[in-house]
């Protein structure tokens, strides 16, 4: 599905990211796992063409996205619910919902059933549903990331890069993200998980990738990483 | 008295013409924070090239949406010559620059098709006042009101009814994120822009009647409704027709009762204050920009 061959990419001169390889199967969810600086919102940022790649390749369904711009790698499928949530604050919640779906309504992509989806995305985000008509800028943070959420899930994406969906949030709705996550799964649907927080994500992913530094220390099946010494200590707060 | 009213009226319709101009620099300022500096000429060249298509003997009504054509053409032009450019190094202030020089550049090719001379821009009605609360007011200037009113008005139903226009909303709400939501946000800045021209030329033909057109009565007007923006707030629709009809009114009323070659001076001292004591505008939002 997603392909990611000895990508080099960062911000002005300096390069964040160090020939790193990653491999997003069709349904199954890999996790991007690493301390905070470790380059993995830039790794989600060059997919989508945010920051520019200067080596490596990226392909999508067996096609090259390289430094596509945003909207055409979300035309082609690709969801990127990007870190801090990024709704947009003057709009409504309905109106976030439909702008997640726009390649959709404005013909880029099949149009499908989308008032089927929007009652679809309400029924798994009950909070959103209460606060329909509300203005985004208005919502909790957790209710916020929900959003968010919801949002990419309405391109009908062929896969969905989720970058920290549990960051700056309390425990119980970090709980409920990871819920959410998990139903999302089981119906199948392809997702690249970027977390800090890597004993959820090690334990809802297929398969994880441990980046440090700019460079993919270790990868392999998620449950092998999850009782690896090295990655309990590091980042488990093992012993 | 009556004079007083009638004062009132057509400073009301001069407001509103900067109201109108105001609004097209909220427009692009929104999704770019970019501005064309060039609005009044675009505003002249509106008027001049409806007095063009008058003198072709075309009617009055259908002069109005050709010439709003050629402003969103004029304005796609600016965009992509202008702001583009700059917008793509990241330059912060290479479009002030860039949109001054376009406009004068626009100006030039103007004194040399038209010449510097005003002329009288024939308008649809017969220029008979009506008694309106017992002063005179011209229907021109009543056209002049509901024409902004009605243009701002559509904008305004187009961002929040229509899935475009979200998408306008999106991009000046979040540029990055509405990227990401499949939105081509270089192309809602083109539309900003060509929509912010638009909007000027239109203005353009519904003052012509009233004042005179010429190469010359962009720069005055562009920069007043600049200032009636700043006033109103770049970002507060009630702000510019507040700012507009205050600034409009201060004007026409210092033109009779002082003198007319002083009556600019109080809508800048306007501007003045208002820069010194709210600098976000008198409705508009403070905020603070974190770093």
């Amino acid at each position: 599905m997603l392909i990611i061959k000895d990508l080099e990419s960062g911000y002005g001169k300096v390069n964040v990211l160090k020939k790193i390889n990653i491999e997003v199967p069709k349904n199954k969810v890999v996790t991007l796992i690493g301390a905070n600086g470790a380059g993995k919102t830039t790794t989600l940022r060059t997919i989508t063409g945010m920051i520019k790649l200067t080596s490596g390749h990226i392909t999508l369904n067996g096609k090259s996205i390289d430094n596509f711009p945003s909207y055409k790698v979300a035309c082609l499928g690709l969801a990127h619910s990007p870190e801090g949530r990024r709704v947009f604050p003057s709009l409504t919640v309905f109106d976030n919902l439909q702008l997640g779906a726009f390649p959709r309504l404005t013909g880029s992509r099949p149009r499908g059933d989308f008032k089927g989806d929007i009652d679809r995305a309400m029924e798994l985000f009950p909070k959103l549903k209460e606060r329909r008509n509300q203005l985004a800028g208005t919502l909790s943070g957790g209710e916020q990331q929900m959003l968010a959420m919801a949002r990419a899930i309405m391109l009908n994406p062929d896969i969905i890069l989720l970058d920290e969906p549990s960051m700056g949030l309390a425990p119980i709705l970090v709980e409920e993200v990871f819920k959410i996550i998990a139903r999302l799964k089981a119906a199948g649907t392809t997702m690249l998980l970027v977390e800090q927080f890597a004993v959820g994500a090690l334990n809802i992913a297929d398969y994880a990738y441990v980046l440090e530094n700019g460079r993919i220390s270790m990868h392999g099946p998620a449950s092998k990483l999850k009782n690896d010494p090295a990655i309990k200590a590091a980042y488990l707060g093992g012993h | 008295m009556d004079i007083f009213v009638q004062l009132i009226y057509s400073g009301i319709a001069l407001g509103m013409i900067y109201a109108v101009v105001a609004f097209g620099y909220q427009l692009t300022f929104s999704t770019s924070a970019t501005l064309n500096f060039g609005q009044g000429e675009a505003l002249m060249l509106g008027s001049m090239v409806g007095l063009t298509l008058s003198n072709l003997g075309i009617n009055y009504w259908l002069i109005i949406p050709l010439v709003c054509v050629f402003g969103f053409l004029q304005g796609t032009v600016v965009e992509y010559l202008g702001v583009r450019p700059a917008i793509k190094i990241k330059s912060e202030f290479g479009w002030i620059m860039s949109t001054i020089a376009l406009g004068i550049i626009f100006r030039n090719f103007a004194e040399n098709i038209w010449g510097r001379s005003t002329f009288r821009f024939p308008g649809p009605f017969e220029d008979d006042p009506i008694k309106l609360f017992g002063a005179n007011i011209l229907p021109m200037e009543i056209l002049v009101v509901l024409g902004a009113v009605s243009m701002m008005l559509l904008v305004e139903i187009f961002n929040r009814k229509s899935i475009y226009g979200k998408a306008v909303v999106a991009t000046a709400n979040d540029r990055d994120a509405a990227g990401l939501m499949g939105i081509n946000t270089g192309l809602v800045i083109t539309f900003s822009y060509a929509l912010s021209s638009l909007t000027a030329s239109f203005a353009g033909v519904l003052i012509s009647p009233l004042t005179l057109a010429g190469s010359g009565a962009g720069g005055a007007l562009g920069l007043k409704a600049f200032a009636v923006a700043i006033v109103g707030g770049l970002s507060s629709g009630l702000g510019i027709v507040v700012g507009g009809i205050i600034l409009g009114v201060s004007e026409t009323l210092t033109g009779f009762y002082v003198s007319t070659g002083y009556k600019d001076v109080p809508s800048l001292i306007i501007l003045l204050i208002v820069l010194s004591f709210k600098p976000a505008g008198l409705f508009g939002k403070t905020t603070i920009k974190k770093v």
